[in-house]
């Protein structure tokens, strides 16, 4: 990876300033190329357009409708959008998405990275063996986790009130406590890949910088901030982003283990969408906040660009 | 990758009684969080070999006193082998179907330069973080417009449409140096075969860490199998099974663990034999521009 | 599976791009566009083979697709062209599917199921055949009760199989060991109001000084919308009041006894002689009873008795609802029967109504069919159907509950939103740690579920 840096950075060079993309081309040999390239992008932009882009648009159409089972029953202007203004269940979608997010997403990067700089100067087998082993739950697929963790927290059969000797206490079915076992278990499906990027990453740091800093009489602490922090950022940008994606659509989840419940205090932003279609039957208002979700997203992905951007 | 001797010696010249103490609060709390992590599959494991009794005990049975198959003998009373079948064959056809088309675009957008590119490259950025719950019900309506209801390709074609693999792709042909390409072009090879003989072989690598990606993310996209594929149980995948196992009314733990280990047990053998390809697929996919 | 399909998709790029052009699509209107949904499904039907799909609810013994392949195989004697597919649904996500197929245009061409949904939800949006034709030709001897729930405005969408009474069950053994027999009229397999509240007492006194081996008396589930019958008929015979108002104009639970009910009910969560639990449905209820983690469910009838039949280890009997006056009212379980979803297709709607017919008209086929369900056929001519038969005196309890059914009031308007109101309701009076006011979240409740009554 550390000798791919050099290439890809020379060819991104002349990218830079937008205008000469074309410079030094003849027009007939940007014609050409133009044809060529399509050609070789077509095979991919046929599924993207035909079942990302189609959809969209079709999605952002059904948005502005008066849309059930029933059929089509009329145009609804921004009446589904306003909803979401007063709609409560939306409302607490908002902010347990945001609590996710804020909660799983900097315990992720930061208990990551903390295993990683505990194992990765390990020998090769613990270390491969601790790295497998935080990145089981990923293989091991988001149903099996989610049925298992669901017996485990059974009030009357699971394994979690016998240890505890809570007899009957309904994890998942008080309101307090079920948004933090989602969260607990959103994390041990999280963890694995930004261990296995952290180990990597770590074990590129230049070695000289950190035996010239040690004999400079540089802390652990300092060595970390000063000379690995930096190196790893973009790693640690790459993370953020896909664990904010990853806690963000996290669905299976909530499906199996408490449908939003109770009392709203599971829903999601993502989950009330499809509860909102396939359960409430109203495609027109699942169609509106999956529109405002998207524009959620993207807006976080473009801060996150533009960090990775700045640095 | 390898253990740096260098580390080694630094490890030496700075050990002090702290870090030891360290070193050893570290390991203990490791291993904790290793037994965690390990519990809930070795749950689903010993919970697939217990009787009903043991099942439903209202105390610990750490292990299945009286082993029994029986999980697994009501579990193939259910067409669960045709449910493996559907979620390998879904995983592994949009993986290649992925990997094909996302190097021969990642290609294009990495080494050509054409009118569009700026414009196209930002819209796949933006759909990257695009979440299919937002867009399911012109996709499911999409689908039946082609008559692909219940079908499994009608969760395929949308896993291939989804543009990170072109992302990651455009990532790994950028670099492949240019003087190569133009090599090959001066001895007469057309865009295919340049693209077959000489890009290809360079960004394999790529090519392997996407193939991983799509494969164990297809596997986990419980959401789009939900969606698509639940008016047939014929076309169902083993995840979309056990879930509808559990939501019958005789949901019962034994029966599930033993379908939660069918669709866990072979994919983390297969992890296991590919480690080593799996972690670094994983790490060079975060090479980024 | 078939390998051909991706190049199929690959000539339909340009239909595709064609629909975008025209600003979207509205494929997705309950019209069925031409060519579109039914064309593959429809190919067969044009050589005079007519292909059916049935989706069927979990009702009784259909619990798969095998306890329709005698029925089908039968009609198919009569009928070599007509083929007859089906899928089972069950009622944890049964609703979900079904929309996410409406929403598709992929829906089934007939269903299995109530008149709650077939009635009540589909017809009411217009996506239900007008079945007056079957009434007319076969419906004379079915009850007024019956009928009358099987149409909306005058025009009947559902023609009906069968029909019984929902009731609970409890553990005769655990009530035994725990001195709680008394309690219960064994005979008429009724109990007062007083009577269940000991009843519930003793059996967690026989938990806490280890007589019984259970984890709770009893469980109301608050988890999902499945099973809400159980939970709606608990609470509206406690103090005999109705879950909608007289003349259907109002949803009723507000009302003073049915507060009073519902108080009963928390008390009772919390002194222990029943549990709450919002991470439960229906179906865990059933599986805990089965289990005997508790010691009641609110959610029996001859079908769940069927299924878990095999795991049950101790006798489960069936009882009426508790009731202060001992004069339980219990909800139809059913009239279950079939609609057919208008898909456009003359030849398929017509096909349906003759598999209808003959399920539900014809005395050998229809016998069969009803003894599936294992309840009572609603033609009043074909008598008592299970005379004779070995298995009589299992199901001699559940006959006993027909006497005890009540009105029905599952086809008031707003049914649906409702439902969905409802076990949250449940859940944020029974589990809250604050406890809430009852009367003022019944209110708010019945507020928000009359605004859909209209």
């Amino acid at each position: 990876m550390a000798q791919n840096a050099p290439a890809v950075a020379a060819q991104r060079k002349p990218k830079k300033q937008k205008q000469s993309q074309f410079s030094g081309m003849s027009k007939a040999l940007v014609r050409r190329e133009t044809i060529s390239a399509y050609l070789f992008l077509l095979p991919s932009l046929f599924f993207f357009v035909a079942f990302v882009v189609i959809p969209m648009v079709i999605c952002v159409v059904y948005s502005f409708l008066e849309y059930g089972i029933g059929g089509v029953q009329g145009f609804a202007g921004f009446d589904n959008y306003l909803r979401l203004l007063q709609d409560e269940v939306f409302h607490a979608g908002l902010r347990n998405t945001i609590l996710i997010v804020v909660v799983a997403v900097p315990t992720v990067t930061a208990f990551s990275l903390w295993v990683s700089s505990a194992i990765y100067k390990m020998h090769a087998f613990p270390r491969s063996f601790f790295r497998c082993v935080f990145y089981l739950p990923v293989v091991t697929g988001s149903v099996a986790i989610t049925v298992v963790w669901k017996w485990i927290l059974d009030p009357y059969n699971g394994l979690l009130n016998q240890v505890a000797g809570t007899n009957g206490m309904d994890w998942l079915g008080t309101q307090s406590t079920a948004l933090w076992f989602i969260i607990l278990i959103l994390f041990t499906t999280s963890i694995g890949q930004p261990i296995v990027l952290y180990v990597a990453a770590l074990g590129n740091v230049d070695q000289s910088l950190i035996e010239a800093a040690q004999v400079d009489g540089a802390t652990k602490l300092q060595v970390f901030w000063k000379i690995k922090w930096p190196q790893i950022m973009p790693t640690t940008l790459y993370v953020l982003v896909i664990t904010t994606i990853n806690s963000f659509q996290c669905f299976a989840l909530i499906q199996l283990l408490t449908r939003g419940g109770p009392l709203n205090s599971t829903m999601t932003i993502m989950y009330q969408v499809y509860y909102t279609a396939y359960t409430l039957q109203d495609f027109g208002y699942a169609n509106a906040i999956g529109v405002v979700l998207a524009i959620i997203i993207a807006i976080f992905s473009a801060i996150q660009f533009k960090v990775a951007k700045t640095d | 990758m390898s253990t740096n001797p260098a580390a080694v010696k630094v490890k030496k010249t700075d050990l002090s009684g702290t870090s030891t103490g360290y070193k050893v609060f570290a390991a203990v709390i490791l291993i904790l969080v290793a037994l965690f992590f390990l519990f809930p599959l070795y749950w689903i494991v010993t919970g697939s070999f217990k009787d009903a009794i043991e099942i439903n005990a209202r105390y610990p049975i750490w292990f299945p006193q009286n082993p029994t198959l029986d999980n697994y003998l009501r579990l193939l009373e259910h067409p669960a082998l045709r449910w493996l079948f559907n979620i390998v064959f879904i995983s592994v056809a949009a993986m290649v179907l992925t990997c094909l088309t996302a190097s021969l675009a990642g290609y294009a957008l990495g080494k050509k330069r054409f009118i569009g590119r700026g414009v196209l490259f930002t819209i796949i950025i933006c759909a990257m973080a695009l979440p299919k719950q937002v867009i399911v019900i012109p996709l499911l309506q999409e689908m039946t417009f082609f008559g692909l209801n219940n079908n499994i390709w009608a969760v395929i074609l949308p896993t291939v449409g989804w543009p990170f693999g072109v992302f990651l792709m455009k990532q790994f042909s950028e670099t492949v140096p240019t003087e190569i390409m133009e090599a090959a072009r001066v001895d007469g090879a057309g865009e295919l075969r340049t693209f077959f003989s000489v890009v290809f072989p360079m960004i394999k690598p790529g090519v392997g860490a996407l193939a991983i990606f799509t494969f164990v993310n297809t596997w986990n996209d419980y959401f789009l199998q939900l969606v698509m594929l639940q008016g047939d149980e014929m076309a169902y995948t083993l995840p979309l099974g056990i879930s509808n196992l559990q939501g019958e009314m005789s949901s019962d733990f034994g029966l599930i663990m033993a379908g939660a280990a069918l669709a866990a047990v072979p994919i983390i053998i297969v992890f296991i034999a590919f480690q080593k390809y799996f972690t670094q697929g994983i790490a060079m996919g975060a090479v980024k521009g | 599976m078939n390998m051909k399909k991706p190049l199929a998709l690959l000539l339909a790029a340009g239909m595709t791009l064609g629909l975008a052009a025209c600003g979207g699509g509205t494929q997705g209107s309950s019209e069925t566009p031409p060519g579109s949904s039914n064309a593959p499904a429809s190919e067969t039907s044009s050589g005079g083979a007519v292909e059916l799909n049935l989706w069927s609810f979990n009702i009784g013994g259909f619990t798969d697709a095998a306890a329709w392949e005698p029925i089908v195989a039968a009609f198919n004697e009569a009928n070599p062209d007509i083929t007859v597919t089906v899928t089972p649904i069950n009622y944890q996500d049964g609703d979900q599917k079904l929309t996410t197929a409406i929403s598709s245009n992929s829906a089934p061409d007939i269903i299995f199921e109530g008149p709650e949904r077939i009635v009540g939800n589909y017809a009411r949006e217009g996506l239900m055949v007008d079945l007056s034709d079957l009434w007319t030709a076969g419906g004379s001897d079915i009850a007024e009760g019956i009928s009358s729930v099987s149409q909306l405005d005058g025009t009947y969408y559902m023609y009906p199989l069968s029909v019984a009474a929902h009731c609970m069950a409890i553990n005769y053994e655990a009530f035994e060991a725990a001195g709680a027999l008394q309690y219960i009229d064994e005979e008429t397999r009724t109990w007062t109001t007083d009577d269940f509240v000991a009843a519930m007492g003793a059996i967690r006194d026989a938990i806490a000084d280890g007589t019984l081996n259970l984890a709770t008396p009893g469980i109301i589930y608050c988890g999902a919308q499945g099973g809400d019958q159980g939970t709606r008929a608990l609470v509206n015979n406690l103090y005999s009041d109705y879950f909608v108002n007289d003349d259907g104009t109002s949803y009723n639970i507000n009302s003073a006894n049915n507060v009073k009910a519902l108080e009963l009910l928390r008390g009772m969560v919390d002194d222990g002689s029943l549990s709450a639990n919002a991470s439960y449905a229906a179906s865990q209820e059933l599986q805990a009873f089965a289990n005997q983690t508790c010691a009641v469910s609110f959610c029996w009838n001859y079908s769940n008795y069927v299924q878990y039949a095999e795991q049950t280890q101790f006798t489960p009997f069936a009882m009426a609802f508790p009731s202060d006056d001992g004069q339980p009212e219990l909800e139809m379980a059913g009239p279950y029967g079939f609609g057919i979803f208008d898909n456009g297709d003359e030849a398929k709607i017509e096909a349906a109504k003759k598999f209808i017919q003959f399920v539900c008209d014809d005395q050998t086929a229809g016998t069969e069919a009803v003894k599936v369900t294992g309840f009572f056929s609603v033609h009043a001519d074909w008598g008592d159907i299970y005379e004779g038969d070995a298995d009589a005196d299992l199901r001699a309890p559940f006959a006993l509950m027909s006497d005890y059914l009540g009105r029905y009031y599952n086809l008031t308007g707003g049914w649906t939103e409702q439902r969905n109101l409802w076990w949250q309701f449940l859940a944020e009076i029974m589990t809250t740690d604050a406890g809430s006011d009852i009367q003022t979240a019944a209110d708010e409740y019945v507020s928000e579920a009359n605004a859909n009554i209209g």
